[in-house]
């Protein structure tokens, strides 16, 4: 048996009135018991009593009839009725009762000559036998129509000597009346005594009372007894239930609702339930429990004083926490929390909700330009007047750069879009030309809608939301899209396009990217270097080429899952040992992927390959990185397992001189617009040239990208640049062809030069240090001169 | 006559051993008793007859019957039979009574035969009220030679009450002719409900006192009564007509009709007075 850890006080008490209870009963059945087993033998007794007075009275009946026989047999007057029987009736029916020799009522008494036959016959209401029965026994008992009969012979002799017979006498008595009249019988029950005797039946006299049932008159002073017993047990058990129950009142009014209650209030204050306000309680009657009582009263109130401090405290870090700090309106985790509540509140009260997504046009511009702390001035601006244009119990979220969203609940399309509006027209009428700003300060609004009867789409809003602000940021647009309405059109071309279908397909499918690989040629002498890996989608036979998809890629937001799917199938092709040991790779990652943590991961993990091939990162559309710090101690990380750094597309406008300064950038790729500057004999050739030549003396090794003419090739060389890259020196080709190649070229011409390639590395996998003091020496040398 | 003697000696008392139960059957199926006390040879025998409905164990006729045969005298003390075998109780007044004075008188006769077989020839009958009576009806018809004489105690004649005596004996007369068979119901001496049979009553009724003087006056042996002074039973005038019959008698002061307590020694007194005036029997 396993006892509970600990009981309560009220089961102490259930347990005590339990236990008394039992002891109670059980004193009560044993004094029910004694009280039976008296009673029993007082009963025993009595029908031994009613035993021995019926059996004396029958006896003593049987005695008084037998010395009735005997005097009727000795008397005179029967001996002369024997002689001369002519007044018999008178001596039967006057006689024998006048003369006292019946004294009974139920009595009767016959005569029967010497011969047996009836001296004269009986009458109607009490016969007799015509002739004397031959029973052997004097006296017997008959059953006559229900009646019992008692029947006495007894002859009668002419004198005491008995010298002759005259004759018989008989003696007939009603047994039962005659029995039970007698005034003797004090303990049997005279209306329960009877005899078993059949109609008709003969019993002996002696044999009678083994045929006599009875019961015996319940015993008064017993009865009395018995209830005197039973009426001071059941008082007695009224009496202690009631005091049971009174003292169990008493207990549970002193004791243990005081003690519940203070123990409710303890659990309270220990799970953090405690009133802040406690009711003045009113006094407890037992001492102890009273000073426990004000001692947690006095505690409550302490604990109500620093309750209410932490609850000013935790609503300011609340607030705070959920409060972006730069421009006061809520931050991303305020967002998500009230999203998700408000997504809750949805199920109970359906509405229309919209989905407003804000972003502000050619922010990083501004930031560029005018530096981050008026940028940060623009973004509080921007937050102050979407405050004022928005609904009072709309919130603006900022969920992170110049992007900031907000929901609105019952609204419709047409509210929602009115809101975009005066979002709008707040921000063109806000003064940022005070902040010296010229250029014009837009906003683009993202709408999505859901109606109150398709709820079931609404985690789908930020997303549409998402589509419909790029739809509005597009060329041409009044910088208000409502998803579904404004986005259909470009949903023909972005969402239901061949390639949009492709792109999903892809990713949902990896084995449909496709790696080819286009050679970069080291200068001068050409030869290859490492491979760029440039992804294609093979759809439906056909091969879909970046320009188709890239876009899709762009608009729908999905370069961290695109460059996922092209490392899984890098990770693949350099898997399959397809490529030479030695042939280095370069995989193209875009700026917004770099800082995210999965992409990292795997980058981590491809460069298990990097020992036998050397792997280098191209990050295009640098201009998009927001994180600097972030994305630098990536790369940095990146570096230390070996993958060198190039910075894509260098020249154009998504490769700002700023980031490769602040990047740690090994290999600075030229745009191909500026590598087609080269072949141009003017000053446009000429600056590329020159800072070509600069970037090379700065330690920066150059890669010419779109080289489709000799003329820029040897433009290329003539400049010095490491590597050049285009159709000029080599197509891209899938990964079959470019194996098949280079099983067929022998290897020292096929297989790049590790020792002088861009991607070569220390054996602990910095860069080469050489390159690189070099590099910062003529770095310092520029600065100096350009400081001079 | 068949004669039965039942001799039972009881040898405890000495007085018994002087004693015989004597039955004779005086009727077909009617046995009556008599205690036989044996006295003197010499001495006459004395029948003692008892009281009306009574029997021999009467107290004054037992006393007397003792007294008599410690005084050496033979004495038969019978117990009439009412017609009533073996009667030994008193006969109570509500009983059937069969028996007639003629019955009576007859077993009287019968006791007298037998003191006579038993060698008594000089006889005197000794009466106490009705058997006074009964013993002077014996008297009155043909007495027999062996009867000395006659001794009546608180002679008393046959009370009827209050009825006519004239009429009550015409009325029964009259059931006796008619056959009647059904009991009458009659005072009759100290019974005030006397259920008999009308011969039977009749028989006694005839008895009163003129009949009793009359058979005293005709009496053929010598009489001798002895009245108590204070019977008062008896007929007021009846001592006194007695008197004026010159009828032989003693009268003991302040006794009652039973002659009881002390004067039954008056009675046995005067009793044996006058049976030592009797002549002794001869012998044969």
């Amino acid at each position: 048996m396993k006892w509970p850890a600990s009981i309560s006080i009220k089961q102490i008490a259930l347990a005590f009135i339990a236990g008394l209870l039992v002891l109670v009963s059980l004193t009560g059945y044993f004094a029910a018991y004694q009280t039976r087993a008296v009673t029993n033998s007082l009963a025993q007794h009595n029908r031994s009593a009613a035993q021995s007075e019926l059996a004396a009275a029958v006896q003593r009946l049987l005695s008084q009839t037998e010395e009735q026989a005997i005097n009727l047999a000795h008397w005179d007057e029967t001996r002369q009725q024997l002689v001369l029987p002519e007044y018999y009736t008178y001596w039967r029916d006057q006689r024998v009762y006048e003369s006292g020799m019946l004294n009974s009522r139920f009595a009767r008494a016959a005569l029967y000559a010497q011969s047996g036959m009836l001296l004269a016959p009986s009458p109607a209401n009490n016969s007799f036998p015509a002739r004397l029965p031959p029973f052997q026994a004097s006296s017997w008992l008959v059953n006559e129509a229900g009646a019992i009969a008692l029947y006495y012979a007894f002859p009668v002799y002419d004198n005491e000597q008995r010298q002759a017979l005259l004759g018989h006498g008989l003696i007939k008595l009603d047994f039962m009346p005659a029995l039970l009249q007698q005034e003797v019988l004090h303990f049997s029950d005279t209306s329960s005594v009877s005899l078993a005797l059949k109609p008709g039946e003969i019993l002996a006299a002696q044999e009678l009372f083994s045929r006599l049932s009875f019961s015996a008159h319940p015993d008064l002073n017993q009865l009395r007894f018995q209830t005197i017993l039973s009426r001071t047990l059941l008082g007695l058990f009224v009496l202690l239930a009631a005091t049971t129950l009174l003292g169990f009142l008493a207990y549970d009014r002193l004791l243990m609702r005081p003690l519940g209650q203070l123990s409710q209030d303890i659990d309270a204050m220990q799970h953090g339930r405690f009133n802040p306000n406690p009711p003045r309680s009113p006094a407890l009657r037992i001492s102890e429990l009273e000073n426990i009582r004000r001692s947690l009263h006095d505690y409550q109130l302490q604990l109500r004083e620093l309750h209410g401090s932490m609850e000013n405290q935790n609503r300011e870090f609340h607030s705070q926490a959920r409060q972006d700090a730069l421009t006061g309106c809520h931050n991303r985790r305020a967002y998500e929390e009230d999203w998700d509540d408000f997504r809750k509140k949805l199920e109970t009260s359906p509405q229309g909700v919209a989905f407003l997504l804000f972003d502000c046009d050619r922010f990083k511009t501004i930031n560029d330009t005018y530096g981050h702390a008026k940028g940060d001035r623009v973004l509080s601006i921007i937050a102050d007047a979407l405050v004022m244009a928005l609904r009072a119990n709309d919130r603006l979220y900022r969920l992170g750069g110049d992007e900031f969203a907000t929901f609105l609940s019952r609204t419709t399309p047409a509210q929602a879009k009115q809101v975009a509006q005066r979002c709008q027209s707040l921000i063109d009428a806000a003064g940022f030309t005070e902040l010296g700003i010229v250029e014009p300060v837009g906003l683009s609004i993202g709408i999505a809608f859901c109606a109150a009867d398709q709820l079931e789409h609404i985690d789908e809003l930020p997303k549409q939301a998402d589509i419909a602000m790029y739809t509005a940021k597009q060329p041409g647009r009044n910088r208000i899209a409502l998803y579904g309405e404004d986005t259909e059109r470009a949903s023909q071309t972005l969402v239901a396009s061949r390639e949009t279908s492709a792109l999903f397909q892809a990713l949902a499918a990896p084995g449909m990217i496709e790696m080819h690989y286009q050679a970069i040629h080291g200068l001068p002498g050409r030869q290859v270097d490492y491979y760029e890996a440039l992804a294609r989608i093979r759809y439906h036979g056909d091969l879909m080429l970046p320009e188709a998809f890239l876009p899709v890629v762009s608009s729908r937001r999905l370069e961290t899952e695109f460059d996922m799917a092209v490392l899984h199938q890098v990770d693949a092709d350099l898997s399959s040992g397809l490529l030479p040991t030695g042939a280095g790779i370069s995989v193209n990652l875009s700026a917004q992927s770099i800082s995210r943590p999965e992409v990292v991961s795997h980058l981590l993990e491809l460069s298990r390959h990097g020992a036998r091939h050397p792997l280098m990162l191209e990050i295009t559309e640098t201009s998009l990185i927001t994180q600097m710090v972030e994305v630098s101690t990536y790369l940095e990380l990146l570096r230390t397992v070996n993958y060198r750094i190039a910075m894509d597309d260098f020249g154009t406008g998504y490769s700002p001189l700023r980031y490769l300064v602040d990047l740690p950038v090994d290999v600075v790729k030229f745009d191909i617009s500026l590598v087609n500057k080269l072949g141009k004999d003017n000053r446009a050739g000429q600056v590329v040239a020159d800072f070509a030549r600069m970037m090379s003396e700065a330690g920066y090794s150059l890669v010419a990208e779109g080289v489709e003419t000799e003329t820029v090739l040897c433009k290329v060389e003539s400049l010095g640049i490491a590597h050049a890259q285009g159709y000029l020196l080599g197509r891209p080709v899938p990964l079959a062809e470019l194996a098949a190649s280079l099983a067929r070229v022998p290897a020292p011409n096929a297989l790049p030069d590790a020792g002088s390639s861009v991607l070569a590395r220390t054996p602990d996998g910095k860069n080469d240090p050489q390159a690189v003091e070099k590099r910062d020496q003529e770095s310092q040398q520029t600065k100096q001169g350009q400081a001079e | 006559m068949r004669i039965v003697l039942f001799c039972l000696l009881i040898s405890v008392f000495p007085a018994a051993a002087h004693a015989l139960i004597v039955q004779q059957e005086m009727r077909p199926g009617i046995t009556a008793g008599a205690e036989y006390l044996i006295g003197e040879r010499s001495k006459p025998a004395v029948l003692l007859l008892h009281g009306f409905l009574q029997t021999r164990d009467f107290p004054t006729v037992a006393t007397l019957a003792r007294g008599l045969q410690d005084a050496g005298y033979p004495v038969l003390v019978p117990t009439l039979s009412l017609n009533i075998p073996n009667r030994a109780q008193s006969l109570a007044c509500e009983a059937v009574h069969r028996h007639s004075l003629d019955d009576d008188v007859a077993e009287i006769g019968r006791w007298v035969g037998w003191l006579k077989s038993q060698g008594h020839h000089s006889i005197v009958l000794v009466g106490h009220s009705f058997g006074s009576l009964q013993l002077l009806a014996y008297l009155s018809l043909k007495p027999d030679a062996a009867v000395k004489a006659y001794i009546g105690a608180s002679l008393i004649e046959a009370q009827i009450g209050t009825t006519e005596r004239p009429a009550l004996i015409a009325q029964l007369e009259e059931r006796v002719r008619g056959k009647q068979r059904a009991l009458v119901n009659q005072t009759l001496s100290f019974c005030g409900k006397y259920p008999s049979t009308p011969e039977g009553l009749l028989s006694y009724v005839h008895w009163d006192q003129t009949r009793l003087l009359t058979a005293l006056k005709h009496s053929p042996v010598g009489v001798k009564l002895i009245m108590g002074s204070a019977d008062n039973m008896l007929e007021v005038g009846w001592i006194k007509a007695l008197l004026n019959m010159r009828t032989p008698m003693a009268i003991v002061k302040g006794a009652s009709h039973f002659m009881d307590g002390a004067h039954e020694f008056d009675l046995l007194d005067h009793t044996l007075r006058h049976l030592e005036t009797i002549k002794a029997p001869l012998s044969r």
